[in-house]
């Protein structure tokens, strides 16, 4: 009786001291205070006694009622609420056709992403051949020098077209963004899906077709059921956190081994030949003052601002912009005057955003103006 | 700051026309030659074995340095001109305007990364953005739509927290093989700053979030218009909208005036330039969240999308291939040290191999050890000279330890371009250099 009653004892005392670390460590949950595990199968640090891990916090009850700000009116949020939905909520009146697409992408797009989307020069291709061909590759794993990997691109790989609307309309062109009406959208989405050889209906996208906000929905993507976990309906949430309880799902590890964690020599896998290692700046360890650069000049400066903002443009005559270095081009822009150039440039002309989209001052900007006429005359 | 321009003028004038002119000529002189000035002050034989940085007057011991006036915005010595984010062309697009600029965490000493150094990636190029011109829009399922000034927000009451931000894609590259000579490239697409800002749980008391709402769009204002989507329970537990960092303002090429800071997640979550979030019952598809920052597996050509939380990782700071111990004699006790942090929660301990992983030994942690934060590990080495593969192997509160390079591969394959953790091995040579290279066993 005895025996048991100080067992008994002890068993009071370790359950004692095993909740005194407990409380100790009780800032750290595996789940919210709804009870739900956290999302992303980690860890969440709620408030206790005044602290969040390491972190104090002011507890003030008063702290809910700070209100600053302004209700928004219903212009301001009609102005900036440009997103497209997948079902396509948010999709504006309009509509344009391949055909139409075809001129806009050779005279806005083709600078960049070149003829029929095939990309380069760090530009991303929007298309590698047929979409639903393509879509197959997303199964190759390149795990030999020779192996095809997958093609990750629009037509293979975008579950929904509503990106690329909302895509195009406010991110491209990329030197000016936000330039394009909403038909010249439609018309762009209309041509990429059909250099894609996506199809709608069953058919195949001709010159003449068109999309429009009408028929937007008809649109289905060969990847759409390509990602996991599904993030949409009633159980999207609940199946992201059912996803990331399990390790496996993901490649998550729990074990850690100490000892003779695999068998014989490790096998190595060494870098080929040098690598990436064209650095800018090269890796240095020195400690050493930079050498003086020579005073850059405005020509210098120019010339720069031409390199870096003006040539993607400038650079061919794929964009009808008149070519650098071209004489007679320039000739014919200079019978303006040299005082219209710069208002035409500084307002921006055709296809030209304001500066080049740059954001120099005007004095600034004269002068990438003047490099220009200069190396072209 | 004029005036203590002029006091300084002003001393220097007084000199040329004191008593004293002749002694302030006469050192002068001797500046000239720093050897003279040293023979004068203490006449000694200069022998071989004697530094001459120590028996040499150097020049800034023997004339006055900068005024107080001078660099009112303090900028590093210029000696150390070497330490600077970098660029390499295969990881840029636009003209370096949709590209991304690496951090030299070879460079960095403790958990804070130094403004200037913490790494860039932008879609758009970086925007300078007029505060004053600048708003904050928060509207959709919620009773009361927003719009806040950059003055009204930061009304709020601030917290400050130190988080890393990780681009899933550090480490990217090198799914198939290693690739970078460089630790800057091979881990440096991460930085970890003190943040400050406010919840948005906080801001959300007073704007009535409507019980439909599971989602909030994030988007910016730049020419990007770069945007997410964020599930509730993240945005409800601990996502902030900030605009300090390590104590001043965001830098522009940070978000300047306000970024969405969601701890422990892609980078590319926490939305630049800030400028309006949506709540609403299902998810966008932004570009940032179909075309990249998904994850394709082995499995059936599936991938991985809204792949949250960047997991437990580590990498050995020193030595690496940009601070080899070339310079270390046999016998020589050396500290390894390095960067352990998970995004899924907070360090619990790393582990070191010496050949290449088969067998481990605990290191110690050393400093602050905070959720979703960088953590410093340190392990006293006595040095042989003989060649080893040095590896790390962090675990975290969650339970997760990092994966070898080929548990990773068969589970997930070759293909993810984003989030690998698996563990990273140095070779180091007899020589003392350190290569990059990755174990398969």
């Amino acid at each position: 009786m005895f025996k048991s009653y100080h067992k008994l004892v002890s068993m009071v005392t370790i359950v004692a001291l095993a909740s005194v670390s407990a409380m100790a460590t009780s800032d750290v949950s595996r789940t919210y205070a709804n009870g739900k595990k956290v999302i992303d199968g980690g860890m969440t640090y709620p408030v206790k006694n005044g602290k969040t891990s390491s972190y104090y916090v002011n507890t003030q009850k008063a702290y809910k009622n700070i209100r600053f700000g302004r209700v928004a009116t219903a212009n301001e949020i009609k102005a900036w609420d440009m997103d497209i939905m997948p079902d396509g909520t948010g999709l504006p009146d309009g509509k344009g056709s391949v055909e139409e697409g075809d001129e806009i992408y050779e005279a806005k797009c083709s600078a960049c992403h070149f003829d029929f989307g095939a990309g380069g020069s760090g530009y991303p291709a929007l298309q590698q051949g047929n979409a639903y061909e393509m879509q197959k590759t997303l199964k190759l794993q390149r795990l030999h020098p020779d192996d095809d990997g997958p093609k990750r691109n629009i037509g293979s790989y975008w579950p929904y077209a509503s990106t690329l609307f909302w895509y195009i309309k406010t991110g491209m062109p990329h030197p000016a963004p936000m330039s394009l009406t909403d038909d010249e959208v439609y018309a762009l989405v209309a041509y990429i899906l059909s250099i894609n050889e996506i199809q709608i209906d069953g058919e195949d996208l001709e010159d003449e077709f068109i999309l429009s906000k009408e028929n937007f929905s008809k649109i289905v993507m060969p990847n759409k059921d390509g990602f996991i976990p599904k993030i949409e309906g009633k159980n999207g949430l609940e199946n992201i956190r059912n996803f990331y309880d399990k390790p496996k799902n993901f490649g998550g590890n729990k074990k850690r081994c100490m000892k003779n964690c695999f068998d014989g020599k490790p096998k190595v896998a060494r870098i080929q030949g040098v690598g990436i290692s064209d650095y800018n700046p090269p890796i240095s360890e020195k400690k050493e003052k930079p050498a003086k650069k020579e005073v850059a000049g405005i020509k210098n400066v120019a010339k720069d601002t031409y390199e870096s903002s003006c040539a993607v443009c400038h650079g061919t005559d794929a964009m009808g912009a008149p070519v650098f270095g071209d004489k007679k081009a320039w000739a014919t822009v200079l019978k303006k005057g040299l005082d219209k150039v710069y208002e035409n440039g500084i307002h921006g002309i055709n296809g030209m955003p304001p500066k080049g989209g740059t954001l120099l001052e005007d004095a600034a900007f004269k002068s990438v103006v003047d490099y220009i006429i200069s190396q072209s005359k | 700051m004029n005036k203590s321009m002029n006091v300084s003028e002003k001393v220097e004038s007084t000199a040329e026309h004191s008593s004293r002119r002749d002694f302030f000529r006469k050192t002068a002189t001797y500046s000239v030659s720093a050897l003279v000035a040293a023979s004068v002050m203490a006449p000694v034989k200069v022998k071989a074995e004697d530094d001459p940085a120590i028996m040499e007057e150097q020049p800034w011991a023997t004339a006055w340095g900068k005024p107080v006036t001078y660099n009112l915005y303090g900028q590093p010595s210029p000696y150390e001109s070497n330490v600077t984010r970098r660029t390499t062309e295969l990881l840029s697009s636009g003209n370096m305007k949709a590209s991304i600029a690496v951090t030299p965490i070879q460079d960095l000493s403790g958990i804070i990364t130094p403004n200037g150094l913490f790494f860039n990636r932008c879609h758009g190029g970086t925007p300078e953005i007029d505060p004053n011109r600048h708003r904050l829009m928060i509207h959709g399922l919620v009773e009361k739509p927003l719009v806040l000034t950059m003055d009204q927000l930061k009304k709020y009451p601030n917290v400050s927290r130190i988080h890393f931000i990780e681009c899933p894609a550090n480490g990217g590259p090198e799914w198939r093989n290693p690739q970078f000579p460089s630790i800057q490239f091979a881990k440096g697409f991460m930085s970890c700053a003190e943040w400050t800002g406010v919840y948005i749980k906080d801001i959300l008391k007073d704007l009535g979030l409507k019980p439909a709402a599971k989602w909030m769009l994030a988007e910016g204002g730049d020419s990007s218009h770069m945007g997410r989507t964020i599930p509730i329970d993240k945005v409800l537990d601990d996502a902030m909208i900030v605009w300090g960092q390590n104590g001043e303002a965001l830098r522009p090429e940070q978000g300047y005036p306000i970024r969405l800071l969601v701890p422990g997640w892609e980078g590319n979550l926490c939305v630049k330039w800030l400028s309006r979030l949506e709540f609403a019952s299902e998810p966008y598809y932004c570009k940032e969240e179909t075309a990249k920052y998904t994850a394709l597996t082995k499995h059936d050509g599936k991938a991985i999308q809204h792949f949250y939380a960047n997991e437990v990782n580590s990498v050995i700071t020193s030595p690496c291939p940009e601070k080899p111990w070339t310079d270390l004699k046999k016998g020589d006790i050396v500290e390894i040290e390095g960067l352990a942090w998970s995004g899924m929660g907070t360090i619990e301990g790393v582990d070191i191999s010496f050949d290449g992983g088969k067998n481990w030994i605990e290191a110690s942690l050393k400093g602050l050890v905070l959720p979703k934060a960088w953590t410093r590990f340190s392990y006293i080495y006595q040095y042989d000279g003989k060649p080893i593969l040095l590896s790390s192997r962090a675990r975290d509160d969650a339970g997760y330890v990092q994966p070898s390079v080929k548990q990773e591969r068969d589970a997930v394959g070759v293909e993810s371009v984003y989030h690998r953790n698996g563990i990273h091995t140095w070779e180091v040579t007899e020589k003392g250099e350190v290569h990059n290279v990755q174990i398969l066993s």
